[in-house]
């Protein structure tokens, strides 16, 4: 996580997030899927072929890839489509455009229920016995069960957890990083899935961007960094209020 | 003198000048910016790559001079609030915090008897001038204790003139011991945790063995804590140089 500046001279948190080696792998129709759309399947982080099965990398293997640490599926609308083994870079992703990640969070282990769940627990003094972060009473005395879904003490952490409505500050497309404003989900270095917001408010929000994808092949020549219209970029002078 | 021969003396041409190239002697003594240095932990370089390329690209557009804890500076920051768009501020420096872009530095000083301590972003830009008022280093890394001590060590001039100083000279140390108010304090300065060595603690002598207690004599000796800069520091160190040169 890193500072940024706005024009204005206010100080933005935001996260960096490398897109490393990210291929397509399968085109699922949506007949095959049965599902409302078409999918396809995404891997991304090169990995060593040698600690799984042969069977594992056929999909791999398919796309003519190296196996890949992690395989996600995105919907996608027909006139999106993309050939299998199609690298995917950091520019398919256009600043000022709003952002959902998803990743896995930090596992905590087998935790309590007042770290878990933040209930208050009991007073440290006056006569409590042995009882400081208990839960207390589990149901009442009508209802003569326990509920499905109490909260009780359990493993916390380490399940998949999206962060909506980020937006992305800047791009690098020479190290293909992307900026993204605030916190995200999961440990430093993990694996995480970004995907256009799916709020309704930032619905028109994205203006040309590329579509289906950048292709790197292609005509056009991209900056190594593209920055949003509100980023303070640090070949300007300092800030003055007029 | 007189020759042997009678003749005037031998030409004896007089001793060739030893040059003392000012240059290489200040290059032995080069300042890193505390900020440069990655921390320990497990964050891709990739990443402390791109930020030192931020912060160089910031450096370039507006100069940084090079200070430590325990200078005299006056800040400029754009306000939108004040009159005239701009703040000043002078104060000592008491401590510098933070690694990359977020680094920051707490100015201190003691204004109609209040004292005031404002936390700047080192690479923010607000910030549109730094001047450098007073170099001295002091005794210690951090000096949080100015707020126990008496208001006098944390006053400093608001108009003052900067000093002025000579660019190779080495930047003198204030070998100053500071008075305290009385206990209590903010912190408990006599403990040998903090290793303070700019106070004249005027604390009985029982007392002071007794902070003694909480000494951790070992903590030397811990090899697992050791983070050795050195070549860490060239790399950047070249790094720096050959960007700041382009």
């Amino acid at each position: 996580m890193m500072p940024i500046w706005t024009k204005s001279g206010e100080k933005r948190a935001v996260t960096l997030l490398k897109v490393q080696d990210c291929h397509v792998l399968r085109y699922v129709s949506k007949e095959e899927s049965g599902g409302k759309t078409a999918k396809l399947l995404v891997g991304g982080k090169n990995v060593s072929p040698f600690s799984k099965p042969e069977s594992a990398h056929e999909i791999f293997k398919e796309a003519g890839v190296p196996r890949k640490q992690k395989v996600t599926t995105f919907n996608v609308t027909d006139d999106a489509i993309i050939k299998p083994g199609t690298p995917l870079y950091a520019a398919h992703f256009r600043p000022g455009q709003f952002v959902d990640v998803t990743a896995k969070t930090i596992g905590k282990g087998f935790q309590g229920v007042v770290k878990r769940w933040g209930f208050k627990g009991q007073p440290a003094s006056h006569g409590q016995t042995k009882t400081h972060r208990r839960p207390g009473a589990i149901s009442t005395n009508k209802a003569a069960k326990v509920y499905r879904g109490k909260k009780m003490p359990g493993k916390m952490g380490n399940i998949y957890r999206t962060s909506f409505g980020l937006k992305v500050w800047r791009i690098n497309t020479k190290h293909d990083i992307i900026y993204v404003n605030g916190s995200v989900p999961g440990h430093t270095n993990c694996l995480v899935k970004v995907r256009d917001s799916k709020l309704p408010t930032y619905k028109d929000c994205n203006k040309n961007p590329p579509f289906p994808t950048f292709f790197a092949d292609g005509d056009e020549e991209l900056p190594e960094d593209l920055f949003d219209e509100e980023i303070f970029q640090f070949t300007d002078p300092s800030v003055t209020f007029a | 003198r007189v020759s042997s021969d009678g003749k005037p003396p031998k030409f004896q041409p007089p001793p060739k000048p030893v040059i003392i190239d000012r240059k290489t002697q200040k290059e032995e003594r080069r300042f890193l910016s505390p900020e440069f240095i990655p921390p320990r932990g497990r964050t891709d370089p990739l990443k402390y790559y791109i930020e030192r390329k931020d912060m160089i690209q910031r450096r370039k557009v507006f100069i940084i001079p090079e200070f430590y804890v325990g200078h005299v500076l006056a800040v400029t920051t754009a306000d939108p609030f004040a009159s005239d768009k701009s703040n000043r501020f002078v104060g000592i420096c008491i401590q510098r915090g933070g690694k990359g872009l977020g680094a920051t530095f707490v100015l201190r000083n003691v204004i109609e008897d209040q004292g005031v301590e404002i936390c700047y972003d080192l690479y923010s830009p607000r910030i549109q001038a730094l001047e450098v008022l007073k170099l001295e280093k002091r005794l210690d890394e951090n000096l949080l204790y100015l707020r126990d001590a008496l208001p006098e060590y944390s006053t400093f001039d608001v108009n003052m003139r900067p000093v002025p100083r000579m660019d190779h000279e080495e930047i003198p140390v204030n070998r100053l011991q500071v008075r305290m108010k009385p206990k209590p304090w903010s912190k408990r300065w006599e403990r040998p945790k903090y290793n303070i060595k700019g106070i004249k603690f005027e604390l009985p002598e029982h007392k002071m063995k007794a902070a003694q207690k909480w000494s951790q004599p070992w903590l030397e000796f811990d090899m697992l804590r050791e983070y050795d800069t050195s070549k860490i520091e060239e790399k950047i160190r070249k790094e720096l140089s050959e960007e700041l040169e382009k």
